[in-house]
């Protein structure tokens, strides 16, 4: 910490992440453990939450796993109900199935509505309650939204509408939660390179949709988000709340 | 996985950075390694804030320069042999009712928060893309807007119409510089306790009446906007672009 410039710093914080074996999660769990704090994973696959917890361990910080669906509802409330430490929520876990509009299956409008908008509300809620009830004097929650959380992309509207929603959601959270002093914010990435969007990203017309759209010709990077996430985690952003770091290259400044 | 707030080698220029936020980010910069040109109006004023920069073994150059005398600052910048960051800072407010607005305010704040951010922004990314290895290293120019850059505030009309102004410019600039790798954001600081709010907040009324449209219920500190300006700085935000990191406590999320 210098006089001016204050230190992205997580040191004796509790941060819990959820979707956090697979790419933008699995970044924050490493990037908070880098800045010295603890970390929970929730994850659907046991054997991915003990390889990220060999990496974790080592940063000499603590972690703990919790293999869980996000959908869980009763599951999940039963564990954040009962954690005796909890700072930081990284609300991370979502999905996609990209389809053009007259061709959404109601299958599809299913899914995504459940992980990225209940999910992404139930356990906000949940950990809002819970750092409350731990006395905390502050508490940070990054929900992850998206460039389609800001304007609107092909095959994209059940996204779109669920990261509007996560966009409208975290305005009304901070709102309400700031006389907790917990601060709610979104970061809004362009598509990362992760391995849920590769598949993507092999089309050679999708690349260079990605590319063509974005100003600065760089793809962005899972660290890129994970660091964001973090600056907001940390009390270097202890006056940003209801807001949104847009991490995009310049996608929706055109 | 983290990118930490580092600008080693990288040279930066803050305007009206003798007292307030300039003097915060100049500081702030340098604790992060930079090393900061310092322009101002007032000799006294940058004598003092060299002298902090050099306490914390920091490295900084001063020059006094009016910035809306385009002459003077061309001068300044042909005294500097590198450039990568600029904190286009300068600028002023004088608070009047819209139909009461004196023709003499309204020339000067134009001139000052939009002509000469103009200006000197221009004049720096001449400089900025001359650096032949520009494309790798990057580049980033700060401007410094406000909340009142995104909505609207009683008695701030010119003020207002500035700061609009600045978000779109920095929007243009960004789309533009972008294939130089130079990255153009902003910061919308809420009510920060600099010298000029603090006279502002000696009317008691209006610092009530500030501090209940900010859901935290604080003023920002000048470390929390100079940090956030570092952040956009530093290569920790470099696919951030043609955006605004919004410091202001939710103020404009509701």
């Amino acid at each position: 910490m210098g006089i001016y410039l204050k230190d992205i710093n997580l040191k004796g914080k509790t941060a819990l992440i959820t979707g956090a074996t697979k790419g933008l999660g699995r970044g924050a769990a490493e990037a908070i453990a880098e800045s010295g704090g603890n970390i929970i994973a929730i994850g659907r696959n046991q054997s991915e939450l003990d390889s990220l917890g060999k990496k974790i361990r080592k940063l000499k910080v603590k972690y703990t796993s919790f293999k869980c669906d996000v959908n869980n509802y009763n599951k999940i409330k039963n564990f954040i109900n009962n954690l005796k430490q909890l700072d930081v929520l990284v609300n991370n876990a979502g999905t996609n199935i990209p389809e053009t509009f007259l061709n959404v299956k109601k299958s599809s409008l299913e899914t995504i509505l459940n992980v990225n908008t209940k999910a992404v509300f139930n356990i906000a809620q949940l950990c809002a309650n819970q750092i409350i009830k731990l006395k905390k004097k502050q508490g940070s929650i990054i929900n992850i939204s998206s460039i389609f959380g800001l304007v609107a992309g092909q095959k994209r509207t059940v996204y779109s509408m669920t990261k509007f929603g996560v966009e409208g959601l975290t305005k009304g959270m901070a709102l309400d939660l700031a006389k907790y002093n917990i601060r709610v914010n979104s970061v809004c990435p362009n598509i990362v390179l992760t391995p849920r969007t590769k598949k993507y990203f092999d089309d050679k017309k999708y690349n260079k949709y990605v590319k063509d759209n974005t100003p600065i010709k760089k793809v962005v990077t899972i660290s890129d988000v994970a660091t964001s996430i973090t600056f907001l985690a940390s009390e270097a952003s202890s006056m940003i709340t209801g807001s949104s770091i847009v991490i995009d290259g310049g996608w929706t400044a055109k | 996985m983290l990118k930490k707030i580092n600008l080693k080698n990288k040279t930066a220029l803050v305007t009206g950075s003798g007292k307030g936020l300039g003097k915060a980010c100049a500081i702030a910069l340098a604790e992060a390694g930079a090393r900061v040109i310092i322009l101002s109006r007032t000799k006294s004023d940058l004598d003092k804030v060299s002298k902090i920069i050099k306490r914390t073994k920091g490295s900084s150059k001063s020059f006094v320069c009016d910035v809306t005398q385009l002459k003077e600052f061309k001068k300044i910048l042909q005294k500097i042999t590198r450039l990568d960051i600029l904190v286009n800072n300068a600028g002023n407010n004088r608070p009047e009712h819209f139909t009461k607005v004196k023709q003499e305010n309204m020339e000067y704040l134009t001139n000052l928060n939009m002509k000469a951010a103009f200006n000197v922004a221009q004049l720096c990314s001449q400089k900025m893309v001359k650096a032949k290895n520009r494309k790798k290293i990057g580049g980033s120019i700060i401007h410094m807007s406000s909340q009142l850059g995104k909505v609207g505030c009683e008695g701030r009309n010119v003020y207002n119409m500035n700061k609009f102004g600045v978000e779109g410019l920095a929007r243009g600039m960004a789309v533009e510089l972008a294939e130089y790798n130079i990255r153009v954001n902003t910061v919308c600081p809420t009510f920060v306790e600099t010298p000029m709010v603090k006279k502002f907040f000696k009317n008691k009324k209006f610092k009530k009446q500030m501090l209940d449209n900010i859901p935290l219920r604080r003023a920002a500190k000048e470390s929390d906007v100079a940090t956030a300006v570092a952040f956009l700085a530093a290569d920790s935000s470099e696919m951030i672009t043609g955006t605004s990191l919004v410091v202001d406590g939710g103020w404009t999320a509701q």
